[in-house]
């Protein structure tokens, strides 16, 4: 047993609540909960859901940073609350809210349609112009191909970068970080050639160049995953594409 | 039955903590940048037409002194939000291996003070 089981007292968690067939206008409720050293954000919900008011509506599932379900604002920042400690946000009060930028269908849930179809829309897999057959055996790659996009394949669509990103809290149409990120994971794989499926949308204005480069997707990132380093590296290849596109010639290790 | 709450949308943004405040400061620069620009190319203009004395009672202006510290400090603050930034856009590999960001960052700095020593010491010799 830790030091940390001993009770220190209580703690205030300030949740946003919003049940649309009784709410007009969401609201915040206080509740005391108590405190442990070893609780999280998420541990603290799951008591009130569970003592206190089992109306309170929010997602997670593998409380161990893998799952990506639990993500909501504590404090104004995006964080999982699996990995938010309450001892983080001594003395309180903690003010836990759904994600920004997403509708709420209701207290910390929110509705993630928009993002499923821009997911979908970047193609997200292998494409291959001619599958090999499969006694040719797997597609092998080295360490350095892997390395070239391994980061970007560790996202968990948790949403917190979405969540820390003011162009796409402004922006309808922007694909936003994590979509970016992920079609740059395939666009680097060694065995994808669906870099010219992708790339209208990817190139476009909804695409990188909406992207002002904050950067707070990558801070806030719990994998991470660097979305901001995939969209800029995505920027700096379709600048060179557009310039070596003058050229009568493609010069060595420049074509893909 | 009403429907979700519609997605919100904050002007004060950009106000709600640092890392935001810095961007806009770090988009900003680069008009600090851009106005010096236009005082150096001033600078070659007097020179170029014989007429530096009256710049330069310009430039000991109380008003041009502080637009310089300003300058200046907007110029301090682009370099490093840009070198901090640069190993996001250039993911240099040597010999199969990703260079660490830091490194990256230091070659800038260096690279830096290198570009400013060649400066320096063109406008030493030749004054």
């Amino acid at each position: 047993m830790t030091t940390g089981a001993t009770a220190a007292g209580t703690v205030t968690l300030e949740v946003f609540r919003y049940h649309p067939e009784s709410d007009e206008q969401p609201s915040f409720q206080s509740y005391e909960v108590p405190y442990r050293e070893e609780w999280v954000v998420l541990d603290a919900l799951n008591w009130l859901k569970d003592e206190v008011d089992g109306t309170l509506s929010y997602r997670w599932s593998c409380r161990m940073g893998v799952c990506g379900s639990c993500g909501m604002m504590v404090n104004g920042r995006p964080r999982l609350t699996c990995n938010a400690f309450l001892r983080e946000f001594l003395p309180g009060p903690i003010r836990v809210e759904p994600l920004r930028g997403f509708p709420v269908e209701r207290d910390m849930v929110t509705v993630l349609d928009d993002f499923m179809g821009k997911l979908t829309e970047v193609k997200p897999w292998i494409i291959r112009e001619q599958e090999q057959p499969i006694e040719e055996g797997e597609y092998r790659q080295t360490p350095s191909e892997l390395a070239d996009f391994k980061q970007f394949s560790m996202c968990i669509n948790c949403m917190l970068c979405y969540a820390a990103c003011p162009v796409y809290e402004h922006e309808d149409d922007f694909i936003g970080p994590a979509a970016l990120a992920l079609a740059q994971r395939y666009n680097l794989d060694s065995r994808d050639q669906g870099n010219a499926q992708r790339q209208q949308l990817i190139w476009s204005d909804e695409g990188i160049w909406d992207c002002t480069f904050v950067g707070e997707c990558s801070s806030v990132c719990p994998k991470n995953v660097d979305p901001a380093g995939a969209i800029q590296q995505a920027k700096v290849e379709a600048t060179n594409s557009f310039f070596l596109s003058f050229l009568p010639f493609t010069p060595p290790g420049m074509g893909r | 039955m009403p429907g979700p709450l519609p997605r919100q949308k904050s002007d004060a943004w950009w106000n709600r903590d640092w890392p935001y405040r810095i961007f806009l400061l770090r988009e900003l620069s680069a008009v600090a940048v851009a106005a010096y620009v236009v005082v150096l190319l001033l600078l070659y203009g007097a020179m170029a037409s014989g007429d530096e004395d009256r710049y330069l009672d310009v430039l000991g202006h109380p008003a041009m002194v502080a637009l310089h510290v300003v300058v200046l400090a907007f110029a301090v603050l682009h370099t490093a939000t840009w070198f901090r930034a640069l190993p996001k856009g250039l993911p240099l590999k040597i010999g199969g291996r990703r260079v660490p960001a830091g490194m990256l960052i230091l070659a800038s700095y260096a690279a830096w003070a290198a570009v400013s020593a060649v400066v320096l010491a063109v406008v030493l010799v030749g004054s």
